[in-house]
């Protein structure tokens, strides 16, 4: 049997765990609501762009442009967003577990990594795999320029043909309740990228006129195409990570307070038993001096 | 006749809905578009757009971009978009003046271009908000 005083002892850390878990709660909810905005703001600008390469990868998959010819896939670039903290949920490990499987996919195939994120750096470095470069520290503000040393480490690897495609792995933001891992193919850009992608998009298969040129035009958009899609992609994984911290914090608060219950009644209990044993001492010794 | 015209940056949506015409600033110079436009994409400069919506008319700056131009649809993925009413016109002023004063100043070619460019997109943010002192501009479509 537990001593009354370290039952107490227990029920107060207990007690603080909660309010730790319930104030986590409430920050990841306040945060979670702008996480929100952003990702509805970002998705239109994301989605336009997608469609437009879509579209132009149809009219141009004859000119030689490397960013638009699927060639034979020896190496795998990977972009794989992660949270730079944990207690949010299992997100993290559904990405790092659709990361593997990806990888169990294509036997012979090598793959490097470009890591957002601590949790990612962390499971690149267990799990032996290379990584090109890798940011932390992100801030949620919705400033794409944080994101864009990642970006350009990985357009270079592809432009220079030491990645043959490239990849992105984020968790994309459903509702509060829901955050779904997902994969998407960034380079090349061809009518596959990114599934339902070209959703919506009307298929305009006519030339367009050029101003100032195709090229000229290319080299703009192409970055910008590659930029916006990862920076959105990070919104999203922004959004799913508030969302996740939010619903285990409230789980944890109210597992918490379900322990709290349970040890109050056991506390009530041992303390009703030692009142009752002490009168009674007292009774029985009361009774022993009249019979005396 | 009006046609579908979406105006975004990386970080908000700013239209998305039926007008009748647009006037954006190309890097070969500005173009109108109506309804049935032949399809062209364009890279844009640091200008004024201008949006028609029966008779009212719409201005943003936007500091350049793409814009896709199809029959029925315009989507214009801009770098920043500043709807008139949202232009500091007393910061655009003293920007406009710093960039005047250095450029009197013996300078590199390098600094004297940036500061040609900065004098030019003070330039449109203060035409833009004179015009729309002056004349039918009621401000902002959709206000959110």
């Amino acid at each position: 049997m537990p001593s009354l005083r370290s039952i107490r002892g227990r029920i107060k850390s207990v007690k603080n765990t909660r309010q730790i878990t319930k104030a986590m709660e409430m920050v990841a909810s306040a945060k979670m609501r702008k996480a929100q905005m952003r990702v509805r703001d970002t998705r239109p600008y994301a989605e336009k762009i997608l469609e437009l390469m879509v579209r132009l990868s149809a009219i141009e998959s004859h000119r030689p442009n490397i960013f638009f010819k699927a060639r034979p896939v020896t190496t795998v670039g990977i972009i794989l967003v992660s949270t730079d903290r944990g207690l949010c949920g299992p997100i993290n490990a559904n990405v790092f577990r659709q990361v593997n499987k990806f990888m169990a996919d294509r036997p012979g195939v090598r793959f490097e990594f470009v890591v957002i994120g601590k949790k990612g750096q962390d499971f690149v470095r267990r799990s032996g795999l290379k990584a090109v470069g890798s940011i932390s520290g992100v801030k949620d503000r919705g400033k794409i320029e944080e994101i864009l040393p990642a970006t350009q480490v990985a357009i270079e690897e592809f432009q220079e043909g030491r990645w043959d495609e490239v990849w992105v792995f984020f968790t994309e933001f459903v509702s509060t309740l829901s955050q779904k891992p997902r994969m998407e193919k960034l380079l090349p850009i061809g009518p596959d990228v990114v599934e339902g992608g070209g959703k919506g998009a009307s298929p305009f298969l006519g030339e367009y006129l050029y101003e100032p040129d195709t090229t000229e035009i290319l080299d703009v958009l192409i970055p910008r195409y590659f930029e916006s899609i990862v920076f959105q992609r990070v919104m999203e994984n922004f959004a799913s990570e508030y969302s996740a911290r939010m619903m285990a914090m409230r789980n944890a608060t109210s597992n918490a307070k379900e322990v709290i219950y349970q040890m109050t009644l056991i506390y009530n209990k041992l303390r009703q038993a030692a009142i009752t044993r002490e009168i009674s001492e007292i009774a029985s010794g009361a009774d022993a001096v009249q019979q005396g | 006749m009006s046609f579908m015209l979406t105006l975004v940056t990386q970080e908000r949506e700013l239209i998305s809905e039926e007008v009748d015409f647009v006037k954006a600033n190309g890097v070969d110079g500005e173009f109108g578009v109506l309804t049935g436009h032949s399809p062209f994409i364009s890279l844009l400069d640091p200008g004024e757009l201008v949006v028609r919506k029966g008779d009212a008319l719409y201005s943003y700056y936007v500091s350049g971009g793409v814009a896709e131009v199809l029959p029925k649809s315009v989507i214009i993925l801009a770098n920043t978009v500043e709807r008139a009413d949202e232009i500091d016109e007393q910061m655009a002023k003293r920007a406009r003046h710093n960039a005047e004063e250095a450029l009197k100043q013996p300078i590199s070619e390098i600094e004297r271009r940036t500061y040609l460019l900065e004098l030019k997109r003070e330039s449109v943010r203060l035409s833009i908000v004179a015009r729309r002192r002056s004349t039918r501009h009621p401000g902002q479509i959709s206000e959110e």
